[in-house]
């Protein structure tokens, strides 16, 4: 069966159509948004501070917003009056009117990159019956790659609290001295000179005795902190099954905008 | 049984001892050389619009015919179309019709229209594709032919998915597109990343795919129905057959038993043979060439696995009014997705990164089901159906990596995750169609499936995130009715589907209705609606820097909601003998959707609880869709557009619509193909846009009260990126090998093909990952370009 091949009205839909789909593919360049972040500790009794930094791109193909991160008008407003922060340059800005009261709600907010960032947070209350089982501990001198630990350890340090609503507690240890004398020699490298327990929502911690890299005075403070920040610790090994936002009390922002309280101890690590 | 070809229908005009004979015609269609039953083939009176469709096991009942010297003509993808002349005193009931495959039309054998469709688009159904495999070589593949890649080049069905043969129908996801394979229902559909689907199609007879507004008797999907029918197996002789590519062998027998038994098996594995990994490996060259883009290294990975697959079908007519068949499926896949790279980024210190990971992952389905097909008189058949259908999925993706700092220390870490997923479906359905009028058909059920699906996902070494275990009974019924008003001009089918949910203990009615009015013999006007329920959903994990995994959980808990979606479709159609032209238009809203995502924490307590990461949102999709096919000739094929949208609410992404993952606004596919002697040819390209992605974009570091420094990853907006546009080209020639000299009939066929002819770089997806505040991104590519042989041989 003969039959004559009209393929035109095919070919010119197809050259139509084609036209169409190459002209129209055009996308917004989303890649990179130039978004603020912000550090702010307010700790209870302590005056407002808080820091604004960029996030660093992964691409080289960026537009920066033109505000300057070191001069941006940024209100913060509690128990009903509005204050502006000063700034100090660096990204550091701060008010010495303002005095972090436990109780009050703070709220912040700023332009940037035509967006309006906003952030709140309350400040818990202060730790109730903070008390440590010893204040001082006497820990024999370890050497590096040695198999185990050398001498009698004595029992680890236990830290309780009043804890009524199961809420986050965490404490830092801080060696006090100015050059202090590390327990363990031979290693390569510094040990630092403060580290934490991790955060948790019960009434006791405990601090093994090596723990302690140095001896000498420790301050133990004990911070009452936030979920959003004790969520700071849970995404801390950030794998890469997930990119956390860390902060849920920050929109149109990133960092971290939280208030706490702290209660500070003392204990002293002897050389035998 | 009598019956004759005629040529000329002008014959029958002139027939002068027109009777008059107006009821019905009822009978079978059938294979004329195999015997197979041929479902739901369009039997039409010539010249009118009044016609019907087959049932499932072939039957067939036309009413309404004016005389008994009537033409009818019968079509069917494949084979040629058959024109009928009715005869005086012919025998009315039991009527059989015995249809030639196209390949064995010969010119003493007189046919009718020189039609041998590789797919059929329904003129009277609304959004109704129908295919069958019997002239599927014809066009190009990449080493399969494979049903569900050919449903791929017709509009409104996304083809720029090479990893995924679910189909995207739409701007709908494969898990809303319900697939049922001899009466049971197939849960993944993917072998070998997707390339290829889980159906060979050796075993099969007919597809059809509905692309929304499906009737009643369909449910548990939001979006379409893609329903298979395998081949009952050679009813007159023994038949056996191979197919060897440079991917897989396949190999079939049909075993008639006596006139009452028939079976068929099928088999087919890939192979990564010499020739393979030959050409595979000169076109993609794996771990390779790295290219760095400010900071980011870039490196790639070549995928390798196997697959194999079986299928067996066993069919007994006890008597003429009995069928019962056993169907039974096994299909596994073993991947393995490893890759090793090592980059030293441009920015940044001098550190340098080797990154190696595993990714094996095990899964496959395992089906059956038992079906008892009843005639019980020219009125009344049913179909009985006990099914039990199981998807596993096993997968164990590892990381090990290490960096090397400038000072030449070495810092190994290793992540992984384990993720098991188990499907179990156990159904019994009864479907039944009874002619209460001419015009009336009442089609009516029961149905009732035990779910029990159980999903666990370790992150890391074996902390268990998420462990979900459910299961639930889902049962209802379905009523509804196939109208023909004002002399067949108006096809109307109203249904309704109830269902009960254990899980949620609720009722759920699902109204729909669609109908086609045929304006005269050639234009055609369709509208369609519904409500759709989905009680069994396919959960994205959302995992910006691994790619995105899906996993199967039950509906019904707070976590993730029962789904639905509401229809609405209009389209016109325009057929004459050499074109059709269609084009057709749906907007398509969707509830309750479900996403798993780690990527946000909990605002309240300490404890972090993943099962508070499943988010709850709502979608839309709309677009329209053209098609222009020219039906016969030398020259065929078609050309297809489609314009359309697809976009997701998730308030805890962002505060307004975003594009969903599968959204891609232009797709424009061309099939040609050509006929010259013994060798067919053929060519497709296919054009679409780049689907989105969501990629991190920054990071930041926060001082912690300790001191301590930790950093943090910002990413794009939710699907805020577009991949690069997919197009590419694939040729194939055929060329068929017939035996017998009187009774010539085709016996095999030798194709080459070409896929991506012109290399084509397509990203599939990009994984990433961040060390030390560097990023390292992957770019998982599509194949380039890949020839492949067939040979093909069989006996009859």
């Amino acid at each position: 069966m003969k039959i004559s091949m009209p393929k035109k009205p095919i070919f010119i839909l197809a050259v139509l159509f084609l036209s169409m789909a190459v002209s129209c593919t055009k996308e917004d360049n989303t890649e990179f948004t130039d978004a603020a972040i912000i550090e702010a500790y307010l700790n209870d009794g302590h005056y407002f501070s808080l820091s604004v930094s960029r996030q660093i791109p992964f691409s080289d193909n960026v537009t920066y917003s033109s505000d300057d991160i070191n001069n941006l008008s940024i209100a913060i407003n509690y128990n009903g009056s509005t204050h502006t922060l000063t700034p100090l340059g660096n990204g550091q800005y701060s008010d010495s009117t303002i005095v972090i009261n436990q109780g009050n709600v703070y709220n912040l907010s700023f332009t940037f990159n035509n967006q309006n960032v906003t952030a709140t947070t309350s400040i818990p209350a202060k730790p109730i019956n903070f008390q440590q089982s010893v204040t001082g501990i006497t820990v024999p001198p370890q050497v590096e790659s040695h198999s185990g630990p050398t001498g009698t350890l004595p029992d680890p340090v236990e830290l309780s609290w009043n804890n009524p609503d199961g809420s986050n507690y965490f404490v830092v240890i801080q060696n006090m001295e100015t050059n202090p004398v590390p327990i363990t020699t031979g290693a390569t490298g510094q040990s630092d000179k403060t580290f934490r327990t991790p955060p948790t929502n019960l009434t006791v911690t405990e601090i093994r005795p090596l723990d302690f890299q140095y001896y000498g005075m420790h301050r133990l403070i004990l911070y009452h902190v936030l979920p959003d920040y004790a969520a700071l610790y849970a995404t801390g090994n950030n794998s890469s099954q997930n990119l956390a936002n860390p902060s849920t009390a920050i929109t149109n922002g990133y960092g971290i905008f939280t208030g706490l309280n702290s209660d500070t101890l003392f204990i002293d690590v002897i050389h035998p | 049984m009598l019956f004759s070809f005629i040529s000329n229908a002008a014959l029958a005009q002139s027939d002068s001892i027109q009777k008059p004979f107006n009821h019905k015609l009822s009978g079978i269609i059938k294979d004329k050389g195999t015997g197979e039953a041929l479902p739901f083939a369009i039997i039409q009176l010539k010249g009118t619009t009044t016609g019907v469709t087959s049932n499932v096991d072939g039957y067939f009942s036309l009413t309404n015919i004016p005389a008994d010297t009537s033409t009818i003509v019968v079509s069917y993808p494949g084979y040629s179309a058959t024109e009928i002349q009715l005869k005086p005193g012919q025998a009315t009931t039991d009527f059989k019709i015995e249809m030639l495959p196209a390949a064995k039309q010969l010119k003493e054998v007189t046919v009718s229209a020189e039609r041998e469709d590789v797919m059929l688009v329904d003129r009277s159904n609304v959004s109704m594709i129908k295919m069958t495999p019997k002239k599927l070589e014809q066009l190009p593949n990449i080493g399969e032919k494979d049903i569900l890649r050919a449903f791929q080049l017709m509009p409104g069905i996304s083809s720029s998915n090479e990893s995924s043969s679910g189909l995207y129908v739409r701007g709908g996801t494969p898990d809303q597109n319900l697939v049922l394979y001899d009466g049971f229902t197939v849960y993944h559909v993917d072998h070998l990343y997707g390339f290829y689907s889980a159906f060979n199609s050796n075993a099969l007879k007919d597809v059809q795919l509905y692309k929304g507004g499906f009737e009643s008797k369909f449910g548990g999907r939001l979006s379409s129905v893609t329903e298979i029918t395998g081949k009952d197996g050679n009813q007159n002789k023994f038949n056996v057959g191979a197919d060897v590519s440079l991917l897989s062998f396949n190999v079939f027998a049909e075993v008639p038993i006596g006139d009452k038994f028939s079976s068929i098996v099928a088999f087919r594995r890939s192979y990564r043979g010499l020739l393979y990994n030959q050409i595979f490996g000169m076109f993609n060259a794996t771990g390779g060439t790295a290219k760095a883009e400010g900071g980011r290294a870039t490196t790639s990975t070549t995928v390798a696995s196997f697959f194999y697959d079986v299928n067996g079908k066993f069919t007994y007519r006890p008597t003429k009014k009995d069928i019962i068949s056993l169907s039974i499926y096994n299909g596994t896949d073993k991947l393995d997705n490893s890759s090793a790279a090592t980059e030293q980024p441009i920015s940044g210190s001098s550190s340098t990164f080797s990154n190696s990971s595993t990714d094996l992952t095990n899964y496959g389905n395992i089906g059956s089901s038992l079906k008892w097909s009843r005639r019980w008189n020219d009125k009344l058949y049913s179909n009985t159906i006990a099914s039990y259908s199981n998807y596993y999925s096993d997968r164990n993706n590892s990381q090990t990596k290490s960096i090397t700092d400038s000072l030449g220390a070495t810092n190994t870490s290793s992540q992984g995750i384990f993720e098991t997923n188990n499907l179990q479906d156990y159904s019994l359905k009864s479907d039944y169609q009874y002619d209460l009028k001419n015009n009336v058909q009442l089609q009516f059920g029961g149905f009732g499936t035990y779910y029990d699906i159980q999903y666990t996902y370790a992150q890391n070494d074996t902390v268990t995130i998420l462990n979900k275990n459910n299961q639930a009974y889902l049962t209802g019924a379905y009523l509804q009715s196939k109208i023909d008003l004002l002399h067949n001009k108006i096809h109307f089918l109203p249904g309704i589907r109830a269902s009960y949910f254990t899980t949620t203990n609720k009722m759920y009615y699902e109204p729909r209705a669609s109908v086609a009015y045929n304006i005269n013999d050639k234009i055609t006007l369709k509208a369609a609606t519904g409500l759709y329920y989905q009680f069994a959903n396919r959960v994205t994990r959302e995992d910006i820097l691994a790619g995105s995994r899906d996993f199967w959980l039950l509906s019904g808990t707070n976590d993730v909601p029962v789904s639905s979606a509401m229809h609405y479709i209009l389209g016109a159609a325009y057929e004459n003998d050499n074109y059709l032209f269609s084009v057709e238009g749906y907007y398509k809203t969707l509830s309750n959707l479900t996403e798993y995502s780690l990527r946000f924490n909990p605002q309240q307590g300490s404890d972090v609880s993943y099962s508070e990461n499943f988010f709850t949102g709502k979608g839309f999709s709309r677009g329209i869709e053209f098609l222009v096919q020219r039906k016969v000739g030398k020259i065929k094929g078609w050309v297809s557009y489609t314009l359309g949208q697809a976009q997701n609410l998730f308030p805890v992404y962002s505060t307004g619509y975003f594009p969903a993952a599968q959204d891609v606004t232009h797709e424009f596919k061309t099939v040609l193909l050509y006929k010259y002697k013994k060798w067919n040819f053929s060519a497709t390209w296919v054009y679409a846009t780049g689907r989105p992605y969501t990629a991190p974009s920054g990071a930041y570091n926060v001082t912690l009260l300790d001191g301590s420094q930790q950093s943090f990853y910002t990413v794009t907006a939710k699907n805020g990126q577009r991949l690069p546009a997919y197009h590419r080209a694939d040729i194939a020639v055929n060329y068929s090998i017939f035996a017998g000299k009187k009774n010539r009939r085709e016996i095999g066929y030798i194709g080459v093909s070409v896929f991506n002819v012109y290399n084509r770089t397509n990203v599939w997806y990009k994984q990433y990952s961040i060390t030390n505040g560097q990023i390292l991104q992957t770019n998982v590519n599509y194949l380039g370009i890949t020839p492949n042989l067939t040979l093909s041989f069989k006996l009859r």
